[in-house]
């Protein structure tokens, strides 16, 4: 399969999965941290229901992204940048894939450990990954908590440098992942 | 006259023999070691399962004596466990199963009938201080030293009271309930 993104931009496909994505996490925080502080209840059970629910949709795209991306290389980094900027670019979006799957199996195991099982929007159940463990879910908890706020500074970062390419560098490396703007075709 | 008189007597004492050899039924109780009692709900469009560790089980039954059988149980509705804490306290607590002022569930059957696939009874189950009739379907398996009850049920909890407030909801919390139990019966001496 020949490569599918231009070498200035992102395509339609690799827009797709990084804005829903970059959205569905959006709403994981939103229900995942609100969900912290209400009082065991049906309201919590509800909002993890849709939390676990769009976690499981996460790993799904994670799957299809990884695969679509190890046949389509991403636009090349702009040749103003210097090596360590490269490196921690690349280094960045590894991450970012890394917690795309670390993130959903965290909580998928969490779940599991607690004996509630995952249902995808009450469609169908997902297997149990391990058998009702306090300890495991203990540490599973702590950990997709942990890793929530790395995933935040991640993402943060990711912004940040996104509009620092923008406004200071005024190179394409935001627009070319943005849908409707047109990149300049590279001589 | 009183030949006759007579003939009558032995025709009625005949009859109340017949009558109590058919009646006979075995006296079980429920080894509680062996013996299990499950239940499925939904949670959140999942399916978890739990169980009651304590609970006894009184059965009187012959497959030919169906009349004058009977299943008796009594669950320690405090003994419940679906492998999770937070949820066995909610389970316990005065909008689901309130087991402070209803510690014991009771389950006795009405009637037992004969099925295709083996028997059918219909018993008043109280739950929750509510009382209403819920049917079963089981196996029946004499074996060594006893024998073996095995079956199921299905309920609605809402019918029993069990989930009030923000627990009524069957978005949340399935309104259905699968029962399963297996029962290891001995003789009562």
């Amino acid at each position: 399969m020949p490569n599918q993104n231009s070498p200035t931009r992102y395509n339609a496909v690799a827009q797709a999965f990084h804005w829903i994505i970059a959205a569905l996490i959006v709403t994981q925080f939103t229900l995942g941290w609100t969900a912290q502080f209400l009082p065991l209840g049906a309201r919590k059970v509800a909002r993890l229901d849709w939390h676990k629910s769009f976690g499981m949709t996460i790993l799904t795209l994670a799957v299809l992204r990884l695969l679509w991306r190890l046949f389509n290389r991403p636009p090349e980094l702009p040749a103003g940048m210097t090596t360590i900027e490269k490196s921690l670019a690349r280094a960045t979006h590894v991450l970012f894939y890394v917690l795309l799957f670390v993130m959903p199996l965290t909580g998928w195991m969490m779940s599991s450990a607690k004996n509630y099982s995952v249902s995808w929007f009450h469609q169908f159940t997902w297997p149990n990954l391990i058998g009702p463990n306090e300890q495991a879910f203990n540490l599973l908890r702590t950990t997709h908590d942990t890793l929530s706020w790395l995933l935040f500074a991640l993402a943060l970062l990711h912004i940040l440098a996104a509009l620092k390419h923008h406004f200071w560098d005024k190179d394409d490396v935001l627009k070319r992942m943005l849908p409707f703007t047109k990149t300049e075709k590279r001589s | 006259m009183k030949k006759l008189a007579l003939a009558a007597t032995s025709t009625l004492i005949i009859a109340a023999a017949t009558a109590a050899a058919a009646d006979s039924v075995a006296s079980f109780a429920a080894a509680a070691e062996q013996s299990r009692l499950e239940f499925a709900g939904v949670q959140a469009g999942a399916e978890f399962k739990g169980v009651f560790h304590k609970f006894t089980a009184s059965v009187e039954f012959a497959p030919d004596a169906l009349a004058s059988s009977r299943i008796d149980v009594q669950i320690d509705m405090n003994s419940v466990d679906t492998m999770d804490k937070d949820r066995d306290t909610t389970i316990r607590s005065k909008d689901v199963f309130d087991v402070s002022h209803n510690p014991t569930a009771h389950y006795v059957t009405k009637t037992v009938t004969k099925t295709a696939t083996g028997f059918a009874a219909v018993g008043a189950l109280t739950l929750r201080g509510v009382t209403k009739d819920v049917p079963i379907e089981f196996q029946f398996a004499p074996a060594a030293g006893g024998a073996k009850l095995s079956g199921s049920a299905k309920l609605n909890r809402l019918d029993f009271g069990v989930g009030q407030g923000e627990w009524k909801s069957t978005e949340t919390i399935g309104d259905a309930v699968k029962i399963n139990f297996s029962l290891v019966l001995k003789p009562k001496t």
